[in-house]
């Protein structure tokens, strides 16, 4: 269901993409994975990514940044947070901002799944709407 | 928190410093009772027994001075007496020689004058003890023969005058009494008058000194009274100094035990004693209120903590569920990797934990030598958390080769850890807190600054940051007990926390603490 | 994808405001209807479990034991029907225990205070200052007794997201801006917010299994893990931590238990911070 996915996956801790990559892999995602936000921020600068998923606390650029980053430079990109500092005022900061979602940690790999699923299935509709709106035009 | 709270704090941590712990407190307990032992061990002179000895002193002098004048009183009233026996007893005789000069001039009045030998035979018998007591007996007995003397020829004149046996004989005779007469009768009055003069002399002489002594017991008191004043005033002053010295000295958190200055002890002594419980419960109150304080900190550090945990937790969950779901198809190398990483983690989860138990403990109260570098670097890691979770930078700058302090060195982590929160507190977001460690500038004192970059503190409330319970933080949030436990306990190493800051500038809290190379100075 | 819980210092106004913000946004509405359930449910008659959501001062209110029973139980129900989302709900203290879920949305409303004084004099059939003296009494009981049983002041505005004063906002004006104001994309359900509401749903649902037992429990939950602390003599500790362990462990839901008798200084430490 989450066929060709483009993910970017940002966080500073080395192993959480180390084992996210196989794991969104395997639900047909091509992954991405970036350890130093100012990295992943010129990657995203030159490709459009369907999902971004990002850590909240990283030195230098936080992702909350990387979240308004997005959000500038691409409309349909869907945004994950994923944080170990999980506070109602933070999550509910990353949803104003536009995060699509916002998972605290530690969390299960089948727990990502299901929100990159559910990603998956808004980008659909979206893809859809805007195949529906330029057939319209 | 309550003892028992702390109580408990240690039972939840296992603690084994229980016993540690109490000696710091012990041995201050011993040091008083040692003082005590002391100061009661000297003799009593009491400020009391001062006053009523100098009072009674005042008394006995006034007394002595009242009783030797009452006695010169009546000394002098036996003169004033015997001048005038003697004053009656010579005119009488003055009287009687006028009558025997008119007698041999005129040949009249002889009665008179043998009355008036009477009369002066009558005083000298009427007064025969004083005037014997006075005269000397040898005195008395020429006077009284005298007189006798005197009035036998009287006598005989005025009987010879009536019988008349030869004009010539007569008058040869009388010729010859009559010097006699005369002779006698000037030695008489000539020894009265003598006697007069004495006695005149000797009463002036005794007035004056009555006087004299009136005028030198009032120097006596004079002087007694100054100088008792003067050593009952200097030594109540100089203990009312020497006590608020000791005041002084206790509220810069300097808690030995107060110990005997003077070679006796008075009602100072049992203030010194008082002073010395008081000094015991203020040194419990404050090891309560140092302990309550940093569980606060640890409360403060125990959120970072919880986020930081969630990191290692949330890789070893992945690897643990990506181990789990593909253990069929992973290589053995790749197995091992994850397992050496679910491994690695935990380790690193335990260090995250395990600062800031070692922190919580209960302090031991251990003297050590201390290498501040080290002490602030484990102090910013266990920070650390907090800081990250901020959205500060930490910078730490040593000059290194500095010289080690003796201290305990979890209470002066507890220092900088609160000087550090407070810093997070104040600084805004991406600001940078810097940590200095450096050569004081008394060579023999080594600096630590925290300088922040926040808004400052304005000048107006500059002065009473370190007051306990002066906070700037919204009600409930702070205690405003920090800055003065912390100052409590640089004091207790002899060090000092000072402030500098303008507004919009920041703030640069620096705490100097002594290079000591004599260990037991430290009294903590 | 929200919750709104709305409180008020006046029932009428709150039921008001509620059904209409309920009518217009489509949730569902929650409210002491669901009380017949939680009284068959939980064996405690349904007048005191009515009782039990009313201010009332410790000495004429219902017995504390049964109370705390009587709320876990409302509690319980309560979590459970905000999980399924898009509710309105109000009248059940909801806003004194459910914390830190970030796509709930508090109001609170401020009755005209001279409309409750005359609302209060008809209702007990006193002058208008006698009404007054007493609408102040009831006002501190309310503030005592949400402190009390949930350590919460429920006057205090920092409490709610919004809080709208009545004296000066028509009742449509007040939905409309509740309305307007769910819409936010902050009041929307997330991963993490979700997880938050159940996690608080299964410790109140094992805290209310426990109570039967062990009136002196507190409980939190993250995932399947339950944490559960409780004070224990040295005696008894073993056994209690054994029974609450078994006891808990069949709760659906739960996986793990881990029981704290005695005091835990970190936690102390923290909420004393």
């Amino acid at each position: 269901m989450a066929e060709g996915l483009e993910v970017l996956l940002l966080d500073d801790e080395p192993i959480v993409g180390k084992r996210l990559k196989p794991a969104l892999a395997k639900i047909g995602c091509n992954v991405e994975v970036f350890e130093d936000p100012k990295k992943a921020l010129e990657r995203i600068n030159q490709k459009e990514f369907d999902i971004v998923v990002t850590d909240i606390r990283m030195d230098e650029v936080d992702g909350l940044q990387v979240l308004e980053h997005v959000r500038q430079s691409s409309e349909r990109t869907k945004v994950i947070m994923i944080t170990g500092y999980a506070m109602m005022a933070v999550a509910r900061e990353a949803m104003e901002k536009g995060a699509f979602d916002f998972i605290s940690k530690p969390f299960k790999p089948d727990d990502l799944r299901k929100v990159i699923a559910k990603a998956a299935e808004a980008l659909g509709s979206n893809i859809q709407s805007e195949i529906s709106e330029t057939d319209g035009s | 928190m309550h003892p028992n709270e702390n109580e408990v704090a240690r039972d939840h941590l296992e603690g084994t410093e229980k016993t540690e712990s109490l000696d710091g407190r012990y041995e201050r307990t011993h040091a008083i009772d040692v003082a005590r032992k002391f100061l009661l061990s000297r003799k009593r002179l009491s400020l009391r027994l001062q006053i009523c000895l100098s009072f009674f002193i005042v008394f006995l002098v006034a007394v002595i001075a009242a009783y030797v004048l009452n006695e010169a009183n009546a000394k002098v009233e036996k003169k004033l007496r015997f001048l005038e026996i003697a004053n009656d007893f010579t005119v009488e005789i003055i009287q009687a020689r006028r009558f025997e000069k008119n007698f041999f001039l005129y040949n009249t009045n002889l009665d008179d004058a043998l009355e008036n030998v009477y009369q002066a035979k009558a005083i000298f018998d009427r007064n025969i003890g004083e005037l014997e007591q006075v005269l000397g007996r040898d005195n008395y007995k020429k006077m009284i023969s005298n007189l006798k003397h005197y009035g036998e020829i009287l006598e005989h004149l005025l009987a010879g005058d009536s019988n008349q046996p030869s004009i010539n004989k007569k008058k040869a005779g009388k010729e010859r009494m009559e010097i006699e007469v005369r002779k006698i009768g000037r030695e008489l009055v000539s020894l009265a008058q003598n006697l007069i003069e004495r006695e005149r002399n000797s009463l002036s002489k005794m007035l004056a000194q009555s006087k004299q002594l009136h005028f030198y017991s009032l120097i006596f008191l004079l002087v007694f009274l100054t100088a008792n004043a003067f050593f009952l005033g200097s030594r109540i002053l100089s203990n009312v100094k020497r006590f608020s010295d000791y005041t002084m000295r206790i509220a810069s958190g300097d808690f030995t035990p107060i110990t005997p200055a003077r070679r006796y002890r008075d009602e100072f002594t049992e203030l010194a004693l008082a002073i010395n419980q008081m000094i015991q419960e203020l040194e419990n109150r404050e090891a309560v209120l140092v302990q309550s304080h940093k569980m606060r900190a640890v409360g403060t550090l125990t959120a970072g903590v919880a986020h930081e945990l969630n990191n290692p937790l949330n890789n070893i969950t992945l690897t643990a569920h990506m181990l789990l779901e593909d253990y069929e198809e992973l290589g053995e190398d790749e197995k091992k990797d994850m397992i050496h990483d679910v491994v690695q983690e935990a380790g690193r989860s335990k260090k995250i934990i395990s600062n800031l138990l070692d922190f919580a403990r209960e302090s031991s109260s251990e003297l050590e030598p201390l290498a501040l570098d080290e002490l602030l670097e484990g102090t910013i890691a266990l920070a650390s958390n907090q800081i990250k979770l901020s959205g500060i930078k930490i910078s730490f700058q040593s000059t290194g080769n500095l010289p080690r302090i003796h201290g305990d060195g979890q209470q002066l982590q507890q220092v900088f850890l609160n000087l550090i929160l407070n810093a997070i507190d104040a600084s805004p977001k991406g600001s940078t807190i810097e940590v200095l460690v450096l050569p004081a500038d008394d060579p023999t004192y080594v600096a630590v600054k925290v300088i922040d970059s926040g808004s400052g503190i304005p000048e107006h409330i500059l002065h009473s940051i370190f007051d306990p319970f002066f906070t700037t933080k919204p009600k409930g949030s702070g205690t405003g007990l920090g800055l003065s436990v912390s100052q409590g306990i640089v004091a207790k190493h002899g060090g000092q926390i000072r402030v500098s800051s303008r507004e919009g500038k920041g703030a640069t809290f620096t705490v100097t603490l002594p290079v000591t190379t004599i260990p037991a100075q430290i009294k903590v | 994808m929200s919750i709104i819980l709305i409180s008020s210092d006046h029932y009428e106004t709150c039921r008001a405001v509620a059904q209409q913000v309920a009518e217009s946004t489509g949730y569902a509405l929650l409210d002491r209807k669901i009380l017949g359930e939680v009284a068959s449910a939980s064996r405690i008659p349904e007048p005191k479990i009515l009782k039990s959501l009313e201010p009332s001062s410790s000495t004429v209110g219902l017995p504390a034991k049964v109370r705390n029973r009587a709320l876990a139980a409302i509690q319980s129900a309560v979590m459970v029907r905000l999980l399924d989302d898009k509710v309105v709900c109000y009248g059940l203290a909801a806003h004194l225990y459910v914390l830190g879920v970030s796509h709930v949305l508090k109001i609170r409303i401020l009755c005209k205070e001279e409309e409750r004084v005359s609302l209060m004099a008809t209702e007990r059939n006193v002058g208008i200052e006698k009404a007054r003296k007493l609408l102040k009494k009831q006002e501190a009981v309310q503030k005592r007794w949400s402190l009390d049983v949930f350590g919460r002041d429920e006057t205090n505005p920092s409490l709610y997201d919004m809080v709208i004063n009545m004296s000066q906002i028509e009742p449509d004006e007040a939905v409309n801006a509740i309305v307007e104001t769910v819409s936010y994309r902050k009041f929307q359900s997330m991963t993490y917010s979700i997880k938050c509401l159940k996690d608080r749903e299964l410790s109140i649902r094992v805290r209310l299994a426990l109570m039967e037992k062990y009136s002196d429990v507190d409980v939190t939950a993250d995932g399947a893990t339950v944490v559960v602390r409780t004070k224990a003599l040295r005696r008894e500790k073993r056994k209690k931590t054994e029974n609450i362990r078994a006891l808990a462990g069949q709760i659906s839901g739960v996986s793990y238990v881990e029981v704290h008798a005695g005091r835990d200084i970190f936690r102390q430490a923290a909420e004393s911070a």
